[in-house]
């Protein structure tokens, strides 16, 4: 039983098998696979274009495509559950060196990790629920010239449209604020800010 | 705003007919909300203290409603203004009163308009909450703050028949509040740019 950090789960042996096969790919090979994997990684949504770019390299190669995705498929169990588990660049190495990849292929990929690792945690901390959130705000302050009930005013008013973000679709809410209103949204905001800023 | 007229006038002498200058007062300040002219609670109440016909009583108020709602539209603020108003046949003693108690409500009668007229739902409340966020599926251990700001709104009593409140929260990034209160320090200057003109 293979002690790895990245997962606790038994692993099939297809993975290892998969891991193992990263072995016959040459250094150059590997090294551009290599990139567009962790392309892949830091844009998450380009899914059609890293499987197009796993087909062209398939093919530049002299290699099926299919087994080239389902090589892939495996290999991305360990970057994604390192994610998941804030691994270091040292533990990545150590976990593919236990998977059975050699030493030069293994450190070559654990430093690509280290070097991306700011911005994958970034992504993966951007990917966690939130509810109800704020997407975009509008505001507009005019002033009120006359009523019905009064034929000169001067009033200022203050109107908000905050765009929620409400599952798949964005909800607005408007609402309108008094001068003081705002003056006491805003000085509130501040100390949100502040407290905020206390923890980072 | 429909114009005063003379039958207005005649009916506001009747107000002669009120046992004190507190009732006049009263009879001032209960007639000027809108409608309040319709209601028969009031009319009856007018009726019997000042002795009068229910249709009379109706009439004072209307009466009453329309000037102080002339005063405040125009912003009638001198006793001059206000004197000049009534024709010359009004009862002198009368005119005083009221050019009085419209001097003195006026205020309070704009205040309340002012807060009354038409708008988008209003902001009633806020209230805020800083939150740290430590896992997550996709994470297991992180250490993220994260806002939550909760507001009531209210429907302006106005569109709908009585007002409603409504309840909206939203979650910030931090990103998210310091791209907000950019925005909002940006209106804060224009604000102090049109104060200052």
């Amino acid at each position: 039983m293979l002690q790895l950090h990245f997962t606790k789960d038994t692993l099939p042996d297809s993975v290892s098998n998969d891991f193992q096969t990263l072995n016959k790919f040459s250094e150059q090979q590997f090294v551009s696979l290599t990139e567009l994997l962790y392309q892949f990684l830091l844009e998450p949504k380009e899914s059609e274009r890293f499987l197009a770019q796993l087909s062209e390299f398939a093919g530049e190669h002299g290699m099926g495509a299919c087994p080239l995705r389902g090589l892939m498929k495996s290999i991305l169990l360990l970057p994604h559950g390192a994610m998941k588990k804030n691994l270091s660049a040292e533990q990545v190495k150590e976990d593919m060196l236990s998977l059975g990849l050699n030493e030069d292929k293994a450190t070559h990929f654990s430093d690509q990790w280290r070097v991306h690792y700011p911005v994958l945690s970034r992504l993966a901390v951007g990917q966690t629920l939130m509810v109800n959130q704020l997407v975009d705000m509008e505001w507009k302050f005019g002033v009120t010239v006359g009523t019905s009930e009064l034929q000169k005013a001067g009033n200022i008013f203050l109107q908000l449209k905050l765009v929620v973000r409400k599952g798949n679709t964005t909800e607005n809410v408007y609402m309108e604020l008094t001068l003081p209103q705002f003056y006491n949204f805003l000085h509130e905001m501040e100390r949100a800010k502040a407290s905020m800023d206390c923890f980072s | 705003m429909a114009p005063l007229v003379e039958e207005h006038f005649s009916s506001l002498q009747l107000l002669l007919k009120a046992p004190s200058k507190d009732i006049v007062r009263q009879l001032c300040t209960d007639s000027f909300p809108s409608r309040a002219p319709e209601s028969r609670a009031l009319i009856d109440n007018t009726a019997r203290i000042l002795s009068v016909s229910s249709s009379e009583a109706m009439q004072v108020l209307t009466a009453l409603h329309m000037l102080s709602h002339h005063v405040v539209y125009h912003n009638l603020a001198a006793p001059e203004q206000i004197l000049s108003i009534f024709p010359d046949t009004f009862h002198p003693n009368l005119k005083n009163l009221l050019t009085k108690i419209l001097l003195e409500q006026s205020t309070t009668w704009r205040n309340e308009s002012l807060a009354n007229q038409i708008s988008l739902p209003q902001l009633v409340d806020m209230e805020w909450r800083v939150d740290m966020k430590t896992a997550s599926d996709s994470v297991s251990r992180m250490a993220v703050p994260t806002c939550i700001l909760h507001m009531k709104i209210q429907d302006s009593p106005h569109v709908s028949g009585s007002s409603c409140d409504s309840s909206v929260t939203v979650e910030l990034s931090k990103e998210t509040l310091d791209t907000m209160l950019d925005g909002l320090g940006r209106i804060r200057d224009q604000l102090s740019a049109v104060a200052g003109k």
